[in-house]
Formats: C-alpha cells, sequence, structure tokens
C-alpha cells in the first residue's frame, strides 16, 4: 500500500507518540517505583509485600475469585449462547438485546441494587425464610459470596457475547454431523464444540478474569474491608496511607495476572488444537 | 481617532483594575463536604468583604497533605483546614507556621478546647463533633461501649474501619469499656477481633452505616455527629447513645502554611471564619458545629451539633500526637487480627 515502510511508520507516529507520553510513560514511572528503594533497583519490595499474612490472603482470593468466575461464567455461558444461536433470527437478536441490557446500567447502580436484594430485608432473604429453608435471614452482605454473585452479574454478558460469536461462526453442520455418526452430547461438546469455539472462550475467558481482577466498586461495596481484593486494597494504600510504592506493587501485580491469565487460555486453546 | 484612543484607554484602566483585583488572590484547601453551602455562607461573603478572589481546593485529607508536602517549598495554598492529628503531622514536617492569635480577633470567643488544639498554635480549631454510638432504640439498649457486642446486636452491628477518623476513636473507648485504654489500642482491637464475624461490616464512609441501618441490616454503630441529620429521618426509634464512658470525637483545625504568599488575607480568613455570625449561620445550615462558644441556636437545631459547654467539655478527644505516633502500630495491629 505504501512505497515504502518509512510511510507507513511515520503515519503510524503522531499516534505513537501521542500513546507513549500519555500512557506508557507514566506507567512506566508508577511500576518502576516498586523495584526501586533507596535509589537502587531491587525486587525487595515484592518480597516484602508477599511477607505480609494479609497481602497473601487478599491475593488468594483475587485469584481464587477471579478464577471461580470466570469458569462459572464459562459454563452458564455456553449452555446460554448455544440455547441463544439456535434461535430463529428475530427472536436471537431479541435475546442478545436482553444479554447486552446490563452492560448499560452503570456497575454502580447495578451493585447497588444487589445491596437491596441481597440484604436481611431483601428478596432472596425472605424467599429463604418463606420456603423455611431457614429460621433467620442469611448474611449475604460482605461476604466472599456476594462479592462472586456481583462480580458473576457483572461479567457473563461479555462471555455470553464472545461465545455467541465463536459459535455463530461455527459451522452449522458440526453438531448434526456428530450425533449422526453417534457421538453422545457430552463428546459433540468436548470434541466439536469447544475445539471449534475455543477462541471466543479464550476472550470471553481474558474479559471476564481481567475484569474480576480489576473491578473496584463491586468488591468495594458488596465485600467492603472485611473482603479485601487486591484493587481494593491498591485503594486503600493509596487514599488511606498515601503509601505509592505499595499501590504500584499491586499495579504490577494485576497486569501480571492479566497478562498470565491471557497467555494460559492461549497455551490451552493452541495445546487443544494440536491433539 | 479621539474616541478611539479614549475607549482604548478607559479598556486599559478597566483590564489593569480587573488584573489588580485578581492579584489579591487567596488559595485555601478543604474538605469537599457541603461545598454548596460552605460558597454561600463563607466563600461569597468574604469575597466580597476583601474584594479579593478565593480559589478554593477540595480533595480527601491525604491527598491535600501529599499537594500540600509536595508544594513545600513554593507553597500555592495559603490556608487550609484538616483533623488535629493531619495538622500535627503538616507541622513536624515543616508544612506549616504558628498561627499569631493576637491577630484574630474572635480567637478569644473559642471554647478552651479549639484554642490550641495541636501545640504551639499551629492550628486553630474550628469544628468539632461527638463520636458515639447510634442505636435502635426500639431493638437494644446500650449503656457502653462495650454494649456493642451484646448478644442481641450479633450479626447487626457496623464498625468503624481503623482507617476512617471516627477508627481510633471507637476502639479507644471500647478500650476503657473492656478496662485497659493503653495508647497501642492493642487491647481494644483484640476485642473487636474476637466478635469480628458478629460485626457486619468495617465501614469506610459514613453514608454506608446509614444505608445499612435503613435498609435494617444493622442496629447500631459508632458515628460522628455530624452523619446523625440523617438518621434521626430514617423514621425508626433511633437515640444517640450517653455511654458510661463518655463520647469521643474528633476535632477540625485551620492551619496556616509556612511561606504562605498571602498571609495577611489568611488572617482575615479565618477570623471570618472564626466570627459568631458566620459560625452561627454554619450551624444553623448543619454544616459545621461551632468553636466559637458565643454563638447560639435553637434545640432544634442543637439537637443535630455537637453543642454547647457541656457536651463539649464531656468529649474525650484522643491526643494528635498519640493518633500520629500509634496510627502505623495500629493498622499493622488491625491487619494482623481483622484485616482478613
Amino acid at each position: 500500500m505504501f512505497q515504502n515502510r518509512m510511510e507507513g511508520l511515520a503515519l503510524a507516529l503522531p499516534a505513537a507518540v501521542f500513546a507513549a507520553i500519555v500512557f506508557l510513560v507514566p506507567v512506566g514511572i508508577l511500576l518502576s517505583e516498586g523495584f526501586r528503594a533507596e535509589g537502587s533497583w531491587t525486587l525487595a519490595s515484592y518480597a516484602g509485600f508477599f511477607e505480609s499474612e494479609l497481602n497473601r490472603t487478599v491475593f488468594w482470593r483475587t485469584l481464587k475469585l477471579g478464577a471461580i468466575v470466570t469458569a462459572v461464567s464459562a459454563v452458564i455461558g455456553y449452555a446460554t449462547a448455544y440455547s441463544i444461536v439456535t434461535l430463529p433470527p428475530t427472536a436471537r437478536g431479541r435475546m442478545i438485546g436482553l444479554v447486552v441490557m446490563p452492560l448499560m446500567i452503570s456497575p454502580v447502580a447495578r451493585t447497588y441494587a444487589w445491596i437491596v436484594i441481597l440484604g436481611r430485608t431483601g428478596f432472596v432473604n425472605e424467599t429463604i425464610v418463606w420456603l423455611g429453608l431457614s429460621d433467620t435471614p442469611i448474611r449475604f452482605l460482605f461476604t466472599e459470596t456476594a462479592v462472586f454473585i456481583g462480580l458473576l452479574q457483572l461479567f457473563l454478558p461479555l462471555m455470553i457475547l464472545s461465545l455467541i460469536s465463536a459459535l455463530e461462526n461455527m459451522p452449522k453442520d458440526a453438531v448434526p454431523a456428530a450425533r449422526v455418526l453417534g457421538a453422545n452430547w457430552l463428546q459433540v461438546f468436548v470434541k466439536v464444540i469447544l475445539p471449534l469455539t475455543k477462541e471466543g472462550l479464550v476472550i470471553g475467558g481474558t474479559l471476564v478474569f481481567t475484569g474480576s481482577l480489576t473491578a473496584y466498586i463491586t468488591p468495594a461495596i458488596l465485600g467492603g474491608s472485611k473482603v479485601l481484593m487486591l484493587e481494593t486494597l491498591l485503594y486503600q494504600r493509596v487514599t488511606v496511607a498515601n503509601d505509592f510504592a505499595s499501590a504500584s506493587i499491586i499495579a504490577m501485580i494485576l497486569m501480571v495476572m492479566s497478562f498470565s491469565a491471557n497467555l494460559l487460555l492461549k497455551r490451552l486453546a493452541t495445546a487443544r488444537n494440536k491433539r | 481617532m479621539f474616541k478611539k484612543l479614549l475607549a482604548s484607554g478607559v479598556a486599559l484602566a478597566a483590564l489593569s483594575g480587573a488584573a489588580q483585583a485578581a492579584d489579591k488572590k487567596l488559595v485555601i484547601s478543604v474538605y469537599g463536604f457541603a461545598q454548596d453551602a460552605f460558597k454561600e455562607i463563607v466563600y461569597d461573603p468574604f469575597e466580597a468583604q476583601c474584594g479579593c478572589e478565593l480559589v478554593v481546593e477540595t480533595g480527601n485529607s491525604v491527598e491535600r497533605l501529599a499537594k500540600l508536602e509536595a508544594r513545600k517549598d513554593d507553597p500555592e495554598i495559603d490556608m487550609a483546614v484538616m483533623s488535629t492529628h493531619d495538622a500535627l503531622s503538616a507541622a513536624r514536617k515543616g508544612i506549616t507556621q504558628s498561627i499569631d492569635v493576637s491577630r484574630l480577633s474572635n480567637y478569644d470567643k473559642l471554647y478552651d478546647i479549639a484554642k490550641d488544639p495541636v501545640g504551639d498554635n499551629m492550628g486553630v480549631g474550628y469544628t468539632f463533633y461527638a463520636t458515639s454510638i447510634a442505636y435502635r432504640a426500639d431493638e437494644v439498649t446500650i449503656e457502653s461501649w462495650a454494649d456493642l457486642f451484646q448478644d442481641k446486636l450479633k450479626g447487626r452491628v457496623a464498625f468503624p474501619n481503623v482507617s476512617t477518623n471516627q477508627g481510633p476513636p471507637a476502639l479507644y473507648m471500647v478500650g476503657k469499656a473492656i478496662g485497659d485504654d493503653a495508647a497501642d489500642l492493642k487491647a481494644a482491637i483484640a476485642e473487636v477481633a474476637k466478635n469480628k464475624d458478629d460485626i457486619v461490616t468495617f465501614y469506610e464512609r459514613s453514608s454506608q452505616v446509614a444505608q445499612l441501618m435503613q435498609q435494617e441490616e444493622i442496629l447500631a454503630a459508632p458515628i460522628g455527629r455530624f452523619a446523625w441529620g440523617a438518621y434521626s429521618k430514617m423514621g425508626f426509634d433511633m437515640a444517640w447513645a450517653t455511654p458510661k464512658e463518655g463520647q469521643t470525637g474528633g476535632m477540625n483545625v485551620m492551619i496556616l502554611t509556612k511561606g504562605a504568599k498571602n498571609e495577611d488575607l489568611a488572617y482575615e480568613f479565618m477570623d471570618f471564619w472564626l466570627s459568631t455570625e458566620i459560625q452561627t449561620k454554619l450551624a444553623e445550615a448543619l454544616v459545621d458545629s461551632p468553636a466559637n462558644s458565643e454563638v447560639k441556636v435553637s434545640d432544634e437545631i442543637a439537637e443535630n451539633l455537637t453543642y454547647g459547654a457541656e457536651t463539649v467539655e464531656s468529649l474525650q478527644l484522643l491526643d494528635p500526637a498519640v493518633i500520629l505516633d500509634n496510627r502505623e502500630t495500629w493498622l499493622s495491629e488491625w491487619n494482623a487480627q481483622i484485616g482478613q
């Protein structure tokens, strides 16, 4: 398209300079703070971060909740996405509209709604008591369960949408063919649907996992200081202790976790391919 | 031609006049809270009085303190308001200077505890608040800070996080109630830790507690009196505890930055804010409880404030030096026992 590479590069230069100045440089400065102590480069602050039991608990909790939310949204996502793509076009459009709708509502409003729904006098507890499953209301708020429910509701649509587009690109005859050849539903899913839609799963999984790690509002409102996650811990370090060094360490850990998750999911997808 | 010259001359004069007015500028740093009311009651009338421009910066205390420290050698902010322990921290860092109280005509009207709460006149108190327990009188009775952990409140009580301004004073009173009020707050933190599964949440914002109370999620919580207005309007039988160990609280002070470029204006502004007229208006708008002892308000207004000599004297405030010197220890003790 261009006479030589230089022209192309020259056209990309303004955007690259802009991105470098407003994004890469500040992020670099912020993150480098975690590797510096008394003027020299070191990993000591990272070691120090993981020495604290609270920090370790928060790290594992964040990883655990992120993984569970991703796994559960994948299971629900496949079922929902498969049932949507098999619908006739008009109904499919409507269903996709319903899936997208929560994304148009602010996460703050959605999270506050959960406070009302999960509270002692909320819908969930009133149903539980009415059904006689428990004599007294169950405490959901400020527990990991509440954070899990909030995050799942927040990010499930992203998984469903990724899987819908993956399933739509799957050859229409693949599933009937496998069934005719005697595969049961489990085999169809594992040997046909999963390999053909793994790209969608990787994209959806990365979005949901990264989203769960970096969500702030939901863990802050539904978990509070009793269920600290890395993101809420980061906020606490900055606003309470003005401790930017710890904050930059947490930011770096979050970035590493997101990139690793993406690489891991991609690796899983290609490994299956080779078999 | 002449007309044009004249017109441009007039325009020039007008411009330089405007420039002079803008030269007279006071920069203050305040809490982000109730800024509409402050603008109406304090800022606009002061601008009219001094014929100067008032620049207001807002933010949470950590941010504002960090900013003051960063600009220590060339301060852009002349005057700021903050908690007593933040003021002491600023004083120790050499950000602030001693206030010449003889230049404040309203100084003698202040309650004694507001006169020099930080030491060396490094801050003058302009408001304070009581911290006690707000509770549902139809469900429980609270006569001591230890009553927060009674059986009826298991799973129905919130407690302030140690990182909030309410946290340490509330812990201090719990310590008193269990008979150990050492400054390290170890016994109190251990007592809270023992009950942590029965505490719904360790709140970080007072608005959060109001919501939990409204939703009947909790029946009691230690709160600052400044938030009480919302509780009395909830339609429940809400009460403000007067525990036998007493009430605690906090105070906010005005500070003057070292090397302030507009010192005279800063003094004029502080004196204006401390005047009986302005303190009365702020009290009537339920913005800040008055530190000026000459302020008189109706019973209805007083109900929502920390008001009157008797109340003021009964407050068991934590010494700012104690807060500052122990804060890190409290935080690590809290994180080790409660944070996880």
